[in-house]
């Protein structure tokens, strides 16, 4: 199990913009980390230099106590689109994330998966005759194939209705529960956030700092309409509306008191 | 009007035409001298097939247009490919080559033919020059438009530079590679009459020429029909052999 650390980043971009400043969390073996804000507050740059895909700055990352250097098969992600290869058809997009895995055993988990995913008779088609939804479904079994220890969401559900994201938690805490990677995503969904966390760092924006940390002390399978998940949502709604409080808001922005979030 | 297939309607004016201007011949209203009756022309055509003339005439047309596309072509994709991917090779080999294109294909003609010849080696040179331009330029920049996210997919799942090279951005490119060989096809076709009509001995562009010289406007016309028939087979060929690489594509049908 990987326990992943984040001491002191920072990123400034070439331009001179500082999308980051000292982002120190660590995430526990099997835990599941949510960055919860709104846009500019630098989760998906901090998400990016996660999956190796862009450098920090400052600071460093680092997995069970080793510096992590450009991409690594201990990680994997899910983006905010599908990002299926269209020239691959669904089979081969979910084979695709098991790039080190022996043939047998990469087939063998694509059809488990495909039928974990409840697209087991979909195997041959192209991801285009696929709806939103189910395309975010492959490109989950593609990220988890290879059973990476650390899965990075960057706000997978976001495109997607609320009755498909709801189903879609259900699938990810289903095989997360039963791969146990550790999980950090990015979201501006409250609730989501509090349904699938084990803790939510409130980010606020210019630059990207983590503002509050939340422990999402519910117990498991959570009930979205529980009185608790309410108490939840409103403590971590309070939370972004202190985060606001603390900001000048670009451009007039939302009132104090008041959050574009809810 | 609904049970006439939609194909019929665009042959109104082709087939209306021939009807016409064979009425026209037939009944003396003009000769048909320089603009010769379809069956003029199917006459000309089975004496050219008979005499064995017009296979040599197609064949050697074949082989330049064959080998300058598929010199062309090949060049213009490697050198693309390169510039694409690599910015130092970019910036050495780009501004040169963007410097040749500034040339008039055509006006290469007198150098070639000192340097290569008369004969077939300067005309394939000139069709593989007119097919390089648009291929390699069209290859450039649709490396450049690959989409870096799927590139970035590449990455996270741990391909090395080759590898997203030959499973994300060579596939990604396929498309606009198979649309840039047909129209580098269809230049290569015009590169090939502009050679032949500057001195050839044998192909249909020296058909042309000659039924010029003797005044045969059949002869003209049924070589204006075979390098349309030779340029749509060939055509339909490319795109044949594209389909089962283009088969995730939602447009391939709409192409065709």
């Amino acid at each position: 199990m990987t326990r992943l650390s984040i001491s002191s980043v920072g990123k400034t971009y070439a331009d001179g913009t500082e999308a980051l400043r000292d982002i120190r969390f660590n995430a526990a073996p099997g835990e599941i980390v949510a960055l919860l804000g709104g846009s500019g507050c630098g989760k998906t740059t901090l998400l990016r230099l996660l999956a190796g895909l862009d450098q920090p700055t400052t600071g460093s990352i680092t997995l069970d106590d080793s510096p992590l250097n450009g991409t690594s098969s201990a990680i994997s992600a899910v983006f905010q689109e599908p990002r299926l290869l269209p020239w691959l058809n669904v089979a081969d997009n979910i084979g695709f994330g098991g790039q080190r895995l022996p043939p047998a055993t990469r087939a063998q988990r694509t059809g488990a998966l495909l039928e974990r995913i409840g697209l087991a008779d979909y195997g041959a088609r192209w991801p285009r005759e696929l709806s939103g939804g189910q395309q975010q479904r492959v490109a989950i079994a593609r990220a988890l194939i290879g059973h990476p220890q650390i899965l990075l969401l960057d706000e997978p559900f976001s495109a997607l209705d609320p009755f498909t994201r709801t189903s879609l938690h259900g699938l990810l805490l289903d095989l997360w529960r039963e791969l146990q990677p550790t999980v950090v995503m990015v979201t501006h969904d409250v609730e989501e956030a509090v349904v699938l966390a084990d803790r939510i760092l409130v980010m606020k924006p210019r630059p990207g700092r983590v503002h509050d940390m939340i422990q999402v002390d519910l117990p498991r399978p959570r009930d979205r309409l529980a009185s608790a998940t309410d108490l939840m949502k409103h403590r971590v709604l309070r939370a972004i509306n202190r985060s606001l409080a603390d900001v000048p808001s670009a451009g007039g922005g939302a009132p104090s008191g008041f959050s574009p979030w809810v | 009007m609904n049970r006439v297939p939609a194909w019929l309607i665009g042959l109104i004016i082709p087939v209306g035409f021939a009807i016409a201007w064979e009425a026209a011949v037939v009944s003396g209203v003009t000769q048909g001298r320089l603009m010769p009756p379809p069956t003029r022309l199917v006459q000309t055509f089975i004496a050219l097939a008979r005499s064995g003339e017009l296979q040599t005439h197609v064949l050697a047309t074949m082989t330049r247009v064959l080998i300058g596309f598929g010199i062309g072509a090949a060049i213009g994709t490697i050198l693309g490919l390169l510039t694409g991917a690599s910015r130092p090779a970019r910036l050495l080999l780009d501004p040169s080559i963007q410097g040749l294109r500034a040339i008039p294909s055509l006006a290469w003609v007198p150098l070639f033919i000192l340097w290569l010849g008369i004969f077939e080696t300067s005309k394939i040179a000139l069709i593989a020059m007119g097919v390089f331009f648009p291929v390699y330029l069209g290859m450039l920049s649709a490396i450049q438009s690959v989409d870096r996210k799927l590139i970035e997919v590449g990455r996270v799942f741990g391909l090395t530079p080759i590898g997203i090279a030959l499973r994300i951005t060579w596939p990604a490119v396929m498309p606009v590679w198979i649309a840039l060989l047909r129209s580098g096809l269809g230049l290569g076709f015009m590169f090939l009459v502009a050679a032949e009509l500057m001195g050839a001995s044998e192909g249909l562009g020296y058909l042309l020429v000659d039924g010029q010289q003797m005044g045969r406007a059949d002869t003209i016309l049924v070589a204006m029909i075979i390098f349309a028939v030779l340029g749509k087979t060939c055509d339909t060929c490319l795109v044949l052999a594209a389909r089962p690489i283009l088969r995730w594509q939602d447009t391939v049908r709409a192409q065709l």
